[in-house]
């Protein structure tokens, strides 16, 4: 008789799904599926609002990054309305951009994925969590929970919030940097930078290191790839042109604004979730395994392979290492949480940067914006992908249409595949325990959806 | 004493499971006192054997269930009902919870108009919309309250981690927490003169402000001609005596709901302004004065003659 | 399908008019439908537009709020608040569910019992007319 496993609901991901796994009659696996379960409609109900309002609405869509939907969105109202935010008010905007990806990681890397590597993938599941890092080494737990309550703190202290920011407003931003403020942030930044060079240290050679054999295997599939780079090919998270990269390396630049020359969303009848895919390589979509067609990857590791170079020192330095190590572009799954640590660098290193410029104190932070009819796209890189929203608006300056690919969604055709490769790999005869299945997670995990 | 705490997320954006952890270091101990049996953001806890004999949604049992967002589908349903079934004490947590949230701003369209939308975006390939293996929508997104008994709500969006805390130590010691009775307003340091606008403006310039004075010299928002929600949301955002928002300079939206949890934001908000001879007529999108509490019936889609015009 | 609709209708009538005008009419044997319910309230100002909501989701098919005459409220100004309100739930009912014809304001003095009786006549035939409540939140059924 054929079966179906099913894994719910996921664990220590954001967000709702199911993975299910059919076995035909030699117990081995016929199909799997990654069902997203729900869906809330942003694309509706943000419809027939004045568009200044939306960058607090759409925050809603993710409580993990609610900053990068925040500022996307206050982006493309920019363009809607014909403004752009004077330098100190886009400057303000990327420092907690920037500030924001840093929280994110150390969630994602500690609180979600390390108790996989530091407990060990078949550690009961009662053990295997941040509570179990926590008795099994109190010391780095606390050291962490303090970083992350840093890192929220000095965004909350200069922004009014951390989660549902409210700062970022077409034409600018909403308060200036007293200089007191910017002291205290020079001071955080450098107290996270020290704490990231040492989890890009502790990441490689106490977790990652230890498991070279799944690192380049578990989850591996071949795709494309989707980031944001400067005119010199820098990485850039918050603004810049897309760089769409195959599975060769070879790749195209363009404007965020003609995402839909490149990018269309394929639908599956069993999941809420699209599966954004890259129309413009004229192949179509499948996510066969041998003979993947139209699917790329989004995200840190993305990012890294991508981007020619990055523009601080120590990130430059680990990337070179990394490519020393993986290639470019590097294909491993589990390869991700790397990316993930020396993202973790670079955001800390740009975030001086930033604060170091003396415009950021400057008074000149909002123009005014007169409403009115207008299209626009905003886009950034958020932690798990290129984030883009769309808008159009009448002459009120009211929403009459958007569109939004979310981050994660770029990933989620390639996380099925991840799915259905590590299942077809570690099941066999019908044989599967609870250290198989949550390595199969694994493999989701390290997409960070 | 051990004490055991379920939690989990529906309709939801896991920004206040995040704000949980955004409790930092005083979570630590606070885990040590506490005994987590399920909470699928943080611990592997599943509803059933993979094998999938058994169908049920089983929970373990503890003493106190966090549970944050809506209900929106018939699989969120049953997540709540587990949960109500296995908690002793349930908590709401998250203005979703205890009155929609923003998720609950869909309850002004059909469900089905809202679904067809998204799948029709101009990226998204013609297809119908998904129904095999997807659980199926409600007619709208419900509050929890709608749908089972709960017994101590925790409006904002998200509360703040000093608020989650609390409540987290006050059942560890066995106290019942105290629910809040004041206002934004009431927590706001800034400056009233009692003389005010006659319109309201769109948030598209910023207030009038010192930036290197603190919140309590700004003249009040509202005041100033903006649209503040103070008066009518449930207060407790914020620390060291300001309101989050306020603290950024920017209007508040409301998000921790209603001050009483059975009053109407957009209602109230529009009395008061009325009461002080501003044309609510000025007003656009009055609607999304009930942004973060469309649940309860608030937001409904208008009748077909209405939205045709 | 109910055989036969006996509409319900609250009214807020305050102390010094609104009330005054709905006793004289008991005390002079005035008829009027007995679909009314009154609610006694000081001053027609204190009527916030919740309690006509609450009202209407509880399941009453109509309401109204009877003040003074203008320039009689008793306490100066309240029924101008009142007519600022009413203008207030005229335009929002419809966002709530609610066909607008189903609330009424009106100003009244003491002596104007007949008036009143012919009020309620109208508002009476103007609920029948709508049907019942549709959007009611009511779900018990408890209808007396
Ligand atoms: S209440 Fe706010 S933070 Fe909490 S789940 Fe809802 S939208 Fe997210
Ligand atoms: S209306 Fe707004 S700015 Fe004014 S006191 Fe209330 S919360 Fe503060
Ligand atoms: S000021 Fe208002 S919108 Fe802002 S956090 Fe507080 S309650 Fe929420
Ligand atoms: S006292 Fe009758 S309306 Fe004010």
């Amino acid at each position: 008789m054929n079966t179906t496993i099913s894994i719910e609901p996921l664990t220590r991901i954001e967000g709702h799904a199911r993975i299910s796994i059919d076995l035909d009659e030699a117990g081995n696996v016929a199909d799997s599926r990654l069902h997203i379960l729900s869906l809330r409609g942003f694309e509706q109900f943000i419809c027939g609002r004045p568009a200044e309002e939306i960058p607090r609405i759409v925050t809603r869509i993710c409580g993990i990054c609610p900053w990068m939907h925040h500022l996307a969105s206050v982006k493309a109202v920019d363009a809607c309305f014909g403004v752009k935010p004077p330098p100190t008010g886009a400057l303000l905007r990327e420092l907690c951009q920037v500030m924001a990806h840093i929280n994110d990681k150390i969630l994602h890397f500690f609180f979600l994925a390390a108790p996989d590597f530091i407990l060990g993938p078949d550690a009961d599941y009662s053990v295997r969590s941040i509570m179990g890092i926590v008795r099994a080494d109190p010391e780095l737990a606390n050291r962490v929970a303090a970083m992350r309550k840093l890192g929220q703190q000095l965004l909350e202290e200069f922004a009014g919030r951390a989660i549902h920011p409210v700062a970022g407003v077409s034409g600018g931003f909403s308060k200036p940097m007293t200089k007191e403020e910017r002291q205290r942030l020079q001071q955080g930044c450098r107290t996270l930078l020290e704490f990231a060079v040492f989890a890009l240290t502790y990441g490689r050679d106490e977790v990652l290191n230890k498991y070279q054999n799944i690192l380049q295997t578990l989850g591996r599939i071949e795709t494309g790839f989707l980031g944001t780079v400067d005119t010199n090919g820098a990485m850039r998270l918050y603004d810049g042109d897309l760089r769409l990269m195959k599975a060769d390396g070879s790749f195209t630049d363009f404007a965020p604004e003609q995402y839909k020359e490149h990018i269309k969303e394929h639908v599956e009848n069993w999941s809420y979730g699209k599966m954004p895919w890259a129309d413009s390589w004229q192949e179509g979509f499948s996510m066969d395994l041998d003979r993947p067609r139209g699917i790329y990857r989004t995200n840190t590791l993305a990012r890294i392979n991508i981007c020619d170079h990055i523009s601080t020192p120590i990130a430059q330095e680990a990337l070179e290492e990394f490519r020393d190590l993986f290639g470019r572009p590097a294909q491993g799954t589990l390869l991700y949480h790397w990316a993930r640590l020396i993202e973790l660098v670079y955001t800390c290193e740009r975030s001086l940067e930033l604060l170091a410029d003396d415009r950021i104190t400057g008074d000149m932070i909002r123009h005014n914006v007169q409403p009115g009819a207008g299209r626009g796209v905003g886009h950034v890189e958020a932690p798990r992908g290129t984030l883009i929203h769309e808008y159009t608006t009448d002459e009120n300056g009211c929403i009459t249409s958007a569109n939004m690919i979310v981050g994660t969604t770029h990933n989620l055709a390639p996380m099925n595949m991840s799915v259905r490769q590590a299942a077809t790999d570690l099941i066999k005869n019908g044989h599967y325990d609870e250290g198989i299945l949550n390595r199969i997670e694994m493999a989701v995990r390290a997409y960070d959806p | 004493m051990n004490i055991r705490l379920a939690a989990e997320s529906l309709h939801s954006c896991s920004g206040c499971e995040i704000s949980l952890l955004n409790i930092g270091e005083a979570l630590i101990p606070l885990l040590n006192r506490l005994q987590l049996v399920h909470l699928p953001l943080l611990m592997d806890h599943k509803y059933s054997d993979p094998a999938g004999s058994e169908t049920e949604i089983s929970i373990p049992k503890a003493e106190i269930g966090l549970v944050s967002g809506g209900v929106a589908n018939t699989h969120q349903l049953q997540v709540l009902e587990a949960m109500r079934k296995s908690c002793t004490t349930l908590v709401a947590l998250g203005t979703c919870g205890t009155h929609g949230g923003i998720p609950a701003m869909i309850n002004e369209w059909p469900m089905a108009d809202a679904l067809q939308t998204v799948f029709s975006t101009v990226t998204t390939e013609p297809v119908d919309v998904p129904n095999q293996d997807t659980p199926p929508m409600l007619d709208r997104v419900y509050s929890l309250d709608e749908k089972t008994d709960v017994d101590i709500f925790l409006p904002g969006c998200p509360p703040d981690p000093t608020i989650i805390a609390r409540v987290l130590e006050d059942f560890l010691d066995g106290l019942t927490p105290e629910p809040v009775t004041k206002s934004v307003c009431d927590t706001c340091p800034t400056r009233r003169t009692g003389k005010s606008e006659r319109k309201l403006l769109r948030f598209t310039a910023n207030a009038r402000f010192d930036s290197n004075e603190s919140t309590a010299s700004m003249q009040c928002l509202l005041e100033q001609g903006f649209l503040c929600m103070g008066p009518v949301t449930a207060g407790g955002c914020g620390h060291q005596g300001e309101p989050a928002c306020i603290r950024a300079r920017v209007p508040c939206r409301g998000c921790y709901g209603p001050v009483r949890h059975q009053d109407n934001q957009m209602l109230g908000m529009l009395n008061g302004l009325v009461s002080q001879g501003i044309d609510f007529k000025t007003i656009i999108d009055r609607k999304s004065m009930l942004r973060f509490s469309g649940a309860h019936g608030r937001l409904r889609p208008l009748k077909e003659k209405k939205r045709a015009s | 399908m109910r055989p036969e609709h006996k509409p319900k209708i609250i009214a807020f009538c305050c102390n010094w008019c609104g009330y005054a005008a709905a006793d004289l009419a008991g005390i002079q044997r005035i008829q009027y439908p007995d679909s009314l319910r009154i609610i006694r309230v000081m001053c027609s100002g204190m009527v916030h537009p919740e309690m006509v909501l609450h009202a209407l989701n509880k399941g009453a098919d109509g309401v109204m709020i009877i003040g003074c005459q203008l320039g009689e409220c008793h306490y100066i100004d309240g029924n101008e608040k009142a007519m600022a309100r009413a203008e207030l739930i005229d335009e929002l009912l419809e966002d709530f569910g609610f066909e607008n014809d189903r609330f009424l304001i009106t100003r009244l003095s003491s002596s104007e019992s007949e008036q009143f009786a012919r009020t309620v006549g109208t508002m009476h035939k103007r609920v029948l007319e709508l049907g019942p409540n549709p959007n009611s939140n009511q779900d018990n059924g408890d209808t007396p």
